[in-house]
C-alpha cells in the first residue's frame, strides 16, 4: 500500500526527478514556480505522480492553487491517489 | 570575386562579424544558405534572445557593449517588448519576422555583399589569400579573401580546410528544439491547464511521449503563438546534426507530433477549435554539433568559476543550460555569479592563419558551449571575430 506523501517527500521526488533543483531546506509552503519549475516540468510531475502515487492529476487541478506550494502539491496528490 | 573578409553562415554571429567588420572599413561577403539572415532566430523560430544581460539583479544589465546592444535596441523598437526575468535570468523576447527585417537594413546600411542560397564547398590557402569554392544553383563560383569568419554554426569551414574538429558523442549531445507558429489559439486555454492537457491526451493514448516536452507562448502579435517541442533526436536512431538524413527525420518527427497535437487541443481544450498551424520552421534548431579546436578551448570549469582571461572579447552571462535529454533544461549557474570572459584564443584556429570562428562552434568544451551557444553570446563573439579579421585582412 503506498501512502500519501508528506511535503517533504514531494521535494525529495522533485530533486530526484529533476523536476525542480531546489535548495537545501526549502519549505514545505515555498513558492515552486518562484523556484523555476515552469510547464514543461509540471507535464513531468503530472506523470511521475501518477508512475509513483498512482495519483491521476487532471487538466483542471493543473492550476498554481494545486502545484504551487510541496504543501499543495502533497495534498493534491493525496486526493488524486486511487 | 574578391573581398577582404569571408564570413560564412549569417546567423546571429555572422551577421554580426560581417557588419563589424564591414563597419571597420572591409569589404565583405556574407555567405548564407537561405534567403535571409538570422539562423536560429529566424529560420528555425527561437524566439527569445538570451545572452544579452547579466544574471540576476533588479534591473536588466546587457553584458556585452557594441552590436549586441544595437541588437537589442533594434528588436525593442520592433517588437515594442522589453526584456522579462525568468528566474536568475533576463532574456528578450524576439520575434523571427523582425530579426530578418533587422537583418537586411543593417547589411544595407554597412555595406556588406550579402549572398544567399549560397554554401561552401572546399577551401585551399595560396600565399595569403584564401580560396574558397562556393556553390548556388548556377554552378560552382569560387571567391578570393584575405581572411574568413567561420560562423556557420557546424564548423564547416574546418571540414572543407581539414582543420581539427571535435563533436560531443552522440548520446550527450544538446537535443534539438522544433518551433512552429499557431494562430486561432491566443485567447484559448494556456498554461499549466495546456500542461495538464497534454499530459492527459498522453495518458489515454491519443498523444505520443514525445510530446510530453511541448509548450506554447505568445509570439507577442496579435492571434499568433509559438509552439515549441524538445526532440530526443533518436527519431532515427542515434542523433547526428551533420548528416542530412538525421535532420530529416527529425523535421518530419517534429511536424508530425505537431500536427497531432494541435488536432488533439482543437478536440479539447477550451478556446482552441479554430487553431491551426501557421507556420514551420526552415529547419529544426540544432543546439550543439561540431566545434573549432582553437588555441584556447573554453571549459565548463572557467564558465561556472567566471573565470577572466587576459584577452577577453566578451562576456558569457548565460548558464549552463544543458538539454541533453527531452526533459526539459537543467541549468548550472557560475558558484560566485559572475560572468566567464570568452578569450580571443577561442575564435582563433590552432593551425590556421587569418581564419576566425564565432557563434555555437568556437572553441570550448561540451558543458561552455551549453552556455555561449545563445543568441545574445553569438552576437558578441560574432562582433570580435568580425572585428578581429577586418584587423588581419588590413595587415
Amino acid at each position: 500500500m503506498i501512502t500519501a506523501p508528506t511535503p517533504e517527500d514531494v521535494i525529495e521526488m522533485l530533486r530526484e526527478e529533476g523536476i525542480a533543483d531546489l535548495p537545501a531546506g526549502f519549505p514545505a509552503e515555498g513558492d515552486l514556480f518562484a523556484a523555476g519549475m515552469d510547464s514543461m516540468a509540471v507535464m513531468q510531475l503530472i506523470v511521475v505522480a501518477e508512475e509513483r502515487f498512482g495519483a491521476v492529476i487532471a487538466p483542471q487541478d493543473a492550476g498554481r492553487e494545486n502545484l504551487g506550494t510541496p504543501l499543495d502539491l502533497a495534498a493534491l496528490i493525496g486526493r488524486r491517489m486511487a | 570575386m574578391t573581398c577582404d573578409v569571408l564570413v560564412l553562415g549569417a546567423g546571429s554571429a555572422g551577421l554580426a562579424a560581417a557588419v563589424t567588420a564591414a563597419r571597420q572599413g572591409a569589404s565583405v561577403i556574407l555567405v548564407e544558405r537561405h534567403g535571409f539572415a538570422g539562423g536560429m532566430g529566424t529560420a528555425s523560430l527561437v524566439h527569445t534572445f538570451c545572452g544579452l544581460y547579466l544574471l540576476d539583479g533588479d534591473q536588466p544589465v546587457l553584458a556585452n557593449p557594441g552590436f549586441p546592444a544595437e541588437m537589442e535596441e533594434r528588436m525593442r523598437l520592433a517588437t515594442g517588448s522589453g526584456p522579462a526575468k525568468m528566474g536568475r535570468v533576463w532574456v528578450l523576447p524576439q520575434h523571427p519576422v523582425e530579426f530578418v527585417r533587422i537583418a537586411d537594413a543593417l547589411i544595407k546600411e554597412s555595406g556588406v555583399q550579402v549572398l544567399y542560397h549560397t554554401e561552401a564547398l572546399a577551401a585551399r590557402r595560396e600565399g595569403d589569400t584564401w580560396h574558397i569554392d562556393l556553390a548556388g544553383r548556377g554552378g560552382i563560383f569560387s571567391i578570393a579573401t584575405k581572411s574568413v569568419v567561420d560562423a556557420s554554426g557546424d564548423a564547416v569551414f574546418a571540414a572543407i580546410a581539414g582543420a581539427a574538429t571535435a563533436t560531443t558523442d552522440a548520446a550527450t549531445l544538446q537535443r534539438p528544439a522544433y518551433v512552429f507558429a499557431i494562430q486561432g489559439a491566443s485567447e484559448g486555454e494556456s498554461g499549466l491547464a495546456l500542461a495538464g492537457r497534454i499530459v492527459d491526451g498522453v495518458r489515454r493514448g491519443l498523444l505520443s511521449k514525445d510530446s510530453l516536452g511541448l509548450h506554447f507562448r505568445s509570439s507577442g502579435r496579435a492571434g499568433e503563438t509559438f509552439g515549441t517541442i524538445d526532440l530526443s533526436g533518436t527519431e532515427d536512431g542515434g542523433y547526428d546534426p551533420l548528416n542530412p538524413a538525421c535532420l530529416s527525420a527529425l523535421e518530419i518527427a517534429g511536424r508530425g507530433i505537431a500536427a497531432t497535437a494541435i488536432d488533439f487541443l482543437k478536440q479539447e481544450a477550451a478556446g482552441w477549435s479554430s487553431a491551426y498551424i501557421s507556420q514551420w520552421p526552415v529547419r529544426v534548431g540544432v543546439r550543439e554539433s561540431r566545434r573549432w579546436i582553437g588555441r584556447h578551448i573554453l571549459t565548463a570549469e572557467e564558465v561556472l568559476a567566471g573565470t577572466r582571461h587576459a584577452d577577453d572579447i566578451a562576456l558569457a552571462t548565460w548558464p549552463l543550460e544543458f538539454r541533453e535529454t527531452n526533459r526539459g533544461p537543467k541549468l548550472r549557474y557560475p558558484e560566485n555569479g559572475l560572468a566567464a570572459g570568452i578569450p580571443l584564443g577561442s575564435l582563433i584556429p590552432r593551425d590556421l592563419e587569418r581564419v576566425f570562428v564565432a557563434g555555437r562552434c568556437l572553441s570550448c568544451d561540451h558543458g561552455a558551449q551549453a552556455s555561449i551557444r545563445v543568441m545574445g553570446t553569438c552576437f558578441a563573439t560574432g562582433q570580435a571575430a568580425g572585428a578581429a579579421a577586418a584587423q588581419a585582412a588590413a595587415l
